[in-house]
């Protein structure tokens, strides 16, 4: 059985199409890239598995529990996590109260403090400011705090929209480099939305590709990273630049 | 000097009150965008709670007449279990609707509930006397202040001391502030709405409650209208105060409190009466200048 | 083409022709079968069709829910009084009136013009502020108007009578004056909403971001239909008091804010023929329990609601409304006449 199994899902909002019957599996363990142009549905395929995004057709499940149907705070409850497009911390909140929001849903408590020092060992920026209200943090550390904050559900899958998205690339790189160290010591499953085929094959993992509201291909980043290079060198200029 | 003191005493007492209500809809608007146009009918269903129903113009206690060590809690948990109905009868059922939707309901369920009152206890002001050894004057720094006001003053503190210290110590209060800042991301994180919603219910019905019992001692008059007057300047004092911002709505009753106050002071005899249109021009007036709230961070996201 | 678009202009213009038609055929059917109270019903639901078609104007084109306008309302029913009542009735009520208007005393119909234009101006002045803001805020600062209007009219003893009422008003405004007046409203609100303006406004209403970023003025257009809506809504606080004889501030406050949103919700915001629809069905709903307070009988056990029953029914109505059909009855259409031919 997969660890996240999405069965011909349709998103739609009101007579807009965001999704039409979109299929995949992610294995446990999994490093997967979600990629595609503006519009193509990555957002939405995320919303809908997290229950953000009311699904129009189809099923989710995880380690065999369905979760379409299921508000978001149950799907968490599950062991999903989510840290979204422009990571959208509690800005009035302190850095720890941000990392604690999520721990609701946990008994264990020694564990609780243990990854929070885990956490400010691994982001010692975070550490520092720990009584700082998150919204003075500059954006790589917003970006890293949301993180840590998805970790705090301690999920068995976790989800991250676009942790690019407004970042200097040596910050990026830094965010991965953070992000597999995680993936490897936790065992966690990672489901990612990236843009950059380069930089996903240079991470390492699955690819699937999405577009318009459809899954259009499937398979190691690097493949998909050789043929967008194949591309360039033919037309002249990125895939993007091509399709405008 | 003693009339300083006095204005001092009056305006404070006076911005307490309001800022309890105003505090009872921030909280509400915090979580879950409603502009709760039922509040103000929460308190006066807690100021009827004191008296048996009938329609005579004369008015018997009821639960009134339990000692205020077993009445006040009373009345708390029925304003809280009224605001916690209201939310599972009604709002619950607009969490994906539009803000505007919620708040033309709860304008109706307000309506409702005036007029239940109104059904049950008749339209004419009663006159009630709850504790009313609390009217008695002390005299503090030259003033002579009725008991109650000072009451009133500490009880303001009391009361938005403690609720700050459930915000910022426990768990439903952390909860509480990640939903009122993003309810969504607040969701994901695990975060329950329900319990969140109506912890948020239940904590402004509270505040209603403590508003009424103050009110009743200090008029002395139950009517069924009067919860709208309050309800009106609470709303501008948390619209004053930055929608949603619980420190906000708490300085702006106090400042509501003290401008009527010296309104009330220093307008010419004939203007006095017009005194609570002064004091909405000037609400007017304040939206104008600063929309997203006089007392609001600038980093905070405007709301409405 | 030319001709689909034509039509389309063509079918748009239809609706106000049918409400009109219903609203005659209403005022006429009750008048025909009904006894003198129906009547009366039958002027006050014409009165609240011209102050709920006012509404919407405003309400239903900009999005911005209003609070303030039964203080519009009571700026009109007021001004009417002043110009028409008789200046011994003045001198004796009312004593601190400017001379001129103490003296004044206007036939009805341009009395109730100028009680419109009246009020069409303190809309101009008060939107020009109020309508800076959006949104909620917006909604909170015409709740603010509207206790204004109540505070200065209720304490204004010689201008006003305070909350003594006025009385003495004569009452012209029977089922005919008011279905006049109905029409009037319906066919303005209708040419307003297919002006350039109109459909600019309710561009706005669906997204305000992207209509102002397409370069409209939404301030503009906002004023304007408050403008026009507040000319309306004075009108019909005029043929208020004078269908009733008698004025007091107290008509023109929360009771009346309350039952015109109901009637506007329950029929559905956002078309015109929504509007007069909820207009109709709750008062006749209002009708039908207001009889049932006063007791009916069925076969030969009497049977009476409560009093209050009435007002509790129609908060509940309009609770359960918003939560199962929140665009309304309506649901957001227009009476149209069919559509014939081909179509697209």
């Amino acid at each position: 059985m997969s660890k996240l199994g999405v069965f011909d899902v349709s998103v739609r909002y009101g007579k807009v199409p965001a999704l039409n019957d979109v299929s995949l599996h992610v294995e446990e363990g999994e490093r997967v890239f979600i990629s595609g142009p503006n519009g193509a549905g990555k957002s939405s395929l995320l919303g809908a598995i997290s229950g953000a995004v009311s699904t129009s057709h189809g099923r989710i499940e995880m380690d065999g529990d369905i979760l379409s149907g299921r508000p978001p705070e149950a799907i968490a409850r599950l062991g999903l996590s989510m840290v979204p497009e422009g990571r959208e911390i509690f800005g009035a909140l302190t850095v720890e109260e941000n990392l604690r929001v999520g721990v609701g849903i946990r008994r264990d408590k020694q564990a609780i403090e243990s990854d929070i020092s885990d956490i400010y060992d691994a982001f010692s920026i975070l550490g520092e400011r720990r009584h700082a209200n998150a919204g003075a943090l500059s954006g790589g550390q917003q970006q890293m705090l949301a993180i840590g904050r998805g970790l705090m559900t301690n999920p068995k899958l976790m989800m991250v929209d676009e942790p690019s998205l407004g970042l200097a690339p040596n910050i990026v790189d830094q965010v991965y480099e953070t992000l597999v160290a995680l993936q490897e010591e936790r065992g966690l499953t990672l489901l990612i939305v990236e843009q950059s085929s380069a930089r996903a094959a240079r991470v390492g993992g699955r690819m699937i590709l999405l577009r318009g509201g459809a899954v259009v291909g499937d398979g190691d980043a690097a493949e998909f990273a050789q043929q967008d290079l194949l591309k360039e060198a033919y037309f002249g200029g990125s895939q993007k630049e091509t399709a405008q | 000097m003693n009339n300083v003191a006095q204005l001092f005493f009056d305006a404070a007492s006076l911005g307490g009150i309001y800022a309890m209500a105003a505090l009872g809809i921030a909280l509400i608007f915090g979580v879950m965008n409603l502009v709760n146009f039922a509040h103000g009918d929460y308190i006066a269903v807690c100021v009827f709670a004191l008296i048996v129903p009938s329609s005579e113009a004369v008015a018997v206690m009821f639960l009134g007449h339990a000692p205020a060590v077993v009445l006040i809690p009373m009345l708390l948990g029925i304003g809280a279990l009224l605001a916690m109905a209201s939310e599972y009868v009604v709002f619950r059922h607009f969490r994906r609707a539009d803000p505007v939707a919620m708040m033309i309901a709860s304008f109706a369920l307000g309506f409702v509930i005036q007029n239940g009152l109104l059904a049950v206890y008749g339209g004419r002001p009663k006159a009630i006397s709850l504790w009313p050894d609390l009217n008695t004057p002390v005299a503090i720094a030259g003033a002579s202040v009725p008991l109650l006001q000072v009451i009133v003053i500490v009880a303001t503190l009391v009361v938005v001391c403690s609720l700050a210290l459930l915000l910022k110590k426990t768990r439903i209060g952390l909860e509480m502030r990640a939903a009122a800042e993003n309810f969504t991301m607040a969701r994901l994180l695990g975060v329950r709405a329900n319990v969140v919603i109506t912890g948020a219910f239940a904590l402004s019905g509270a505040l209603a409650a403590a508003v009424a019992m103050i009110m009743v001692t200090q008029t002395g008059v139950a009517d069924v209208r009067m919860g709208g007057q309050i309800m009106l300047v609470a709303f501008i004092a948390t619209v004053i105060g930055g929608m949603g911002s619980l420190p906000g709505a708490v300085a702006a009753g106090f400042l509501i409190g003290a401008v009527s106050v010296l309104l009330q002071a220093f307008l010419p005899l004939d203007a006095r009466p017009f005194r609570d249109a002064f004091l909405y021009t000037f609400v007017i007036v304040s939206l104008l200048l600063r929309p997203q709230g006089l007392f609001a961070s600038n980093t905070s996201k405007p709301r409405v | 083409m030319h001709s689909t678009h034509t039509q389309k202009r063509l079918r748009a213009l239809s609706t106000p022709v049918i409400l009109i038609l219903i609203l005659c055929a209403f005022v006429g059917l009750v008048t025909l079968f009904g006894d003198k109270s129906l009547a009366r019903m039958a002027a006050q639901t014409m009165i609240r069709v011209v102050f709920v078609v006012g509404l919407w104007i405003f309400v239903g084109n900009s999005g911005v829910v209003s609070f303030g306008h039964a203080g519009y309302m009571a700026i009109g029913a007021y001004a009417s009084a002043w110009l028409t009542l008789k200046p011994q009735t003045k001198a004796l009520f009312l004593p601190d009136l400017w001379p001129w208007l103490a003296e004044a005393q206007w036939p009805v119909l341009p009395a109730a013009i100028a009680a419109g234009l009246l009020t069409a101006c303190v809309a101009l002045i008060s939107g020009a502020a109020i309508l800076r803001l959006s949104g909620i805020a917006a909604s909170i600062a015409t709740f603010a108007f509207l206790a204004i209007v109540n505070t200065i009219y209720s304490n204004w003893d010689g201008v006003t009578g305070a909350t003594s009422s006025v009385v003495g008003l004569t009452r012209y405004a029977d089922q005919w004056v008011t279905l006049a007046w109905a029409g009037a409203a319906v066919l303005v609100a209708a040419v307003h909403a297919n002006s350039a303006s109109g459909l600019a406004l309710r561009a706005t209403r669906e997204d305000e971001v992207a209509a102002s970023a397409s370069g409209i003025n939404m301030y503009g257009h906002r004023l304007l239909s408050l403008v026009i809506s507040g000319f309306f809504v004075g009108v019909a606080g005029a043929l208020f008091g004078h269908s009733l004889g008698v004025l007091n501030p107290g008509s023109f406050y929360l009771g009346i804010t309350f039952i015109t949103l109901a009637m506007l919700v329950v029929g559905g915001v956002s078309s015109l023929s929504g509007a007069v629809t909820g207009v109709l069905v709750l008062s006749c709903l209002i009708e039908a329990l207001v009889r049932m307070e006063r007791g009916v009988e069925i076969g030969d056990v009497a049977f009476a609601l409560p009093s209050g029953a009435q007002e509790i029914l129609i908060g509940v109505v309009m609770i359960i409304v918003l939560i199962v059909r929140p665009t309304g009855l309506m649901g957001g259409r227009d009476f149209q006449w069919p559509k014939f031919g081909k179509t697209t």
